[in-house]
């Protein structure tokens, strides 16, 4: 079975939310990391009146999770829906192809790896 | 400490207590008395027509969730700031403060009715009301929940049980041999849907407070129709009481038809009775249009529709200009005795032509956003791709076109409202032109209007030219 993998990168106000969120979707692994970064609008908050001229790195995290390529789409609304409130900040989701999964401890691998034996 | 959220209850508590008023019951007595129980087919469009607007407002809602402003700030991203200002500013702070006003001055005249041995003016009573409520309201969110809750549980208590009184046959009152239905006239029926539409308008004061609600993707859109329902049940008990305990021709000659089927159901103890209910309808209706429309003034000045003065709260956090300026004017409107019956009735009517034309702005901002904005994650979108909004959309030109069945008083009714537009006219351009410095029909980007949400946002873009960042303290 195919794998892709989601990274997404979103506010730290909304990390325990959405963690929440997708324990109850079903979502049964992540890995959280705590990152700097900004987007298009080189970390201008939205309330300041010009744009910021060199890159400012905002506190973020990164939330990094593998899932079956089929359910991929679903997962996708699902995130966008818990994350969306219209505002500059809400976030990216990046979607890539994994080749492979092993879990160490029994050396399965692909789906097998990530589902609970 | 968080803030404790509004539950779904509040919402529709919040939604009931504006849309259910005194008004609403003379409106309801009035379209009774003209075609009997076939009022009940004009209810029927009109609820549907509403239903579909709140679809819409829900959708809105769900693409730029927690405004404080509501319809201004989905109309400001979607067709720019001179229609926010005419429909928003006409449409709604002065059109329920007007309503409003209509709706105090019932309230005096029912206590008047009621006391008619106390040689007080039915307009001391609604003074007293409204600074009473003024007072209550700067007093912050939690005295404003406690109050609706209240006051809306008891008005539907008291109706509900009038109403299956009414319907059984069990009041004390003599039961009336009368016709079901007066007239199943297609036109007659479509001529008293304007006055049946005024029955469910305001359901969408539930939107300001969609910041303060719990799980607000559910509630809201569920809080709109559920309050619909309510108030359509209720008005449909009382329209069967209204036949079995008021004669037609009596109930449509009276300028008090709810303490009129008080009396003839439970005698004193019915006029009593009504008289509480009418006292409560209007607390309701006035405790949530103070509140609402100064949040929604609040609302307005964040994007700078409005000036900035109405921004500001008190310590409790309530935007306490607004609830001043609104409370005032409709505290003056009473004090000068203004109204008599027959032109509250005019300017309920007229105020409702603003309201509908906000509805239809509504409408055309779900397709605007639809085009615009096409990918953009909606936890809530109105089914049928176009076709909802389009339909409401005609459906209410549909009701302006038979907002009154005598065509002597729609004239007046247009004109009055052309007369309004045109005042909105000069003050919008001169707004938009003069203060914003902006194009009159360009749109503002959607994440500009969230961004004026953040108070912050104010203290940057407020600060003198050449200094956006204000000063912190050392």
């Amino acid at each position: 079975m195919e794998l892709s993998r989601i990274e997404i990168i979103t506010n730290n106000s909304k990390i325990e939310a959405l963690k929440n969120a997708m324990g109850k979707y079903g979502i049964t692994g992540m890995t959280v990391s705590q990152v700097l970064g900004c987007g298009v609008q080189f970390g201008t908050q939205e309330y300041e009146v010009e744009q910021k001229k060199e890159p400012t790195l905002l506190p973020k995290d990164l939330v990094m999770l593998v899932l079956p390529t089929k359910d991929v789409p679903a997962f996708l609304k699902f995130v966008q829906e818990e994350l969306y409130t219209g505002h500059i900040g809400d976030g990216k989701i990046f979607v890539s192809a994994v080749t492979n999964a092993i879990r160490v401890r029994t050396g399965e691998d692909g789906l097998d790896a990530l589902c609970q034996n | 400490m968080t803030e404790k959220k509004l539950g779904l209850p509040s919402v529709v508590a919040t939604g009931v207590g504006v849309v259910v008023a005194t008004s609403c019951l003379i409106s309801l007595g009035i379209g009774s008395a003209a075609i009997g129980m076939t009022f009940i087919i004009s209810m029927v469009i009109a609820i549907i027509l509403n239903i579909l607007f709140a679809l819409s407002v829900s959708e809105l809602n769900a693409l730029m969730p927690n405004l404080t402003g509501g319809l201004a700030q989905y109309t400001l991203a979607c067709m720019g700031p001179f229609i926010s200002i005419v429909v928003m500013v006409g449409g709604y702070l002065l059109c329920n403060t007007i309503v409003g006003s209509a709706e105090c001055a019932m309230f005096g005249n029912t206590i008047a009715s009621v006391l008619p041995n106390i040689p007080i003016p039915g307009n001391y009573y609604s003074v007293a009301l409204i600074i009473i409520l003024m007072i209550t309201n700067l007093n912050g969110v939690d005295v404003f929940a406690k109050i609706q809750n209240v006051v809306t549980y008891t008005l539907i208590g008291s109706l509900v049980i009038m109403g299956v009184l009414g319907f059984l046959k069990l009041g004390t009152g003599e039961v009336v041999a009368q016709p079901m239905i007066l007239s199943t006239n297609f036109t007659d029926i479509t001529s008293l849907c304007g006055l049946a539409f005024f029955l469910f308008i305001g359901s969408e004061y539930i939107v300001p407070i969609s910041n303060r609600v719990q799980n607000a993707r559910r509630n809201v859109p569920l809080g709109l129709i559920i309050t619909l329902v309510v108030v359509f049940g209720m008005e449909t008990l009382l329209v069967f009481g209204f036949h079995n305990y008021t004669a037609w021709a009596d109930l449509g000659a009276s300028t008090t038809p709810h303490i009129l089927y008080g009396t003839m159901l439970l005698g004193n103890f019915g006029t009593i009775w009504m008289a509480l209910v009418s006292i409560c309808a209007v607390t309701g209706v006035i405790n949530t249009i103070i509140s609402s429309l100064a949040y929604i003034a609040d609302g307005m000045a964040k994007i700078n529709l409005l000036p900035k003065f109405f921004m500001k709260t008190n310590k409790k956090g309530a935007p306490y200009v607004g609830i001043l300026i609104i409370g005032g004017i409709m505290a003056l409107i009473n004090a000068t005795g203004l109204s008599t019956t027959s032109q509250l009735s005019f300017l309920i009517l007229t105020g409702v032509v603003f309201w509908m034309v906000a509805y239809i702005v509504t409408h055309l901002n779900v397709l605007v956003l639809r085009k615009r904005l096409p990918k953009a994650p909606r936890t809530f979108k109105v089914p049928f791709g176009p076709v909802i909004p389009i339909i409401g959309s005609l459906g209410i030109v549909w009701m302006i076109y038979n907002i009154s069945s005598d065509p002597a008083t729609r004239i007046s009714i247009y004109l009055t409202c052309g007369f309004i537009f045109a005042c909105l006219t000069v003050y919008s351009v001169i707004w938009v032109k003069k203060v914003m410095k902006l194009k009159l029909f360009k749109p503002i980007p959607l994440e500009k209007v969230m961004a004026m949400e953040n108070d912050l946002y104010h203290v940057y873009h407020n600060a003198k030219s050449g200094d956006h960042i204000p000063k912190l303290e050392k």
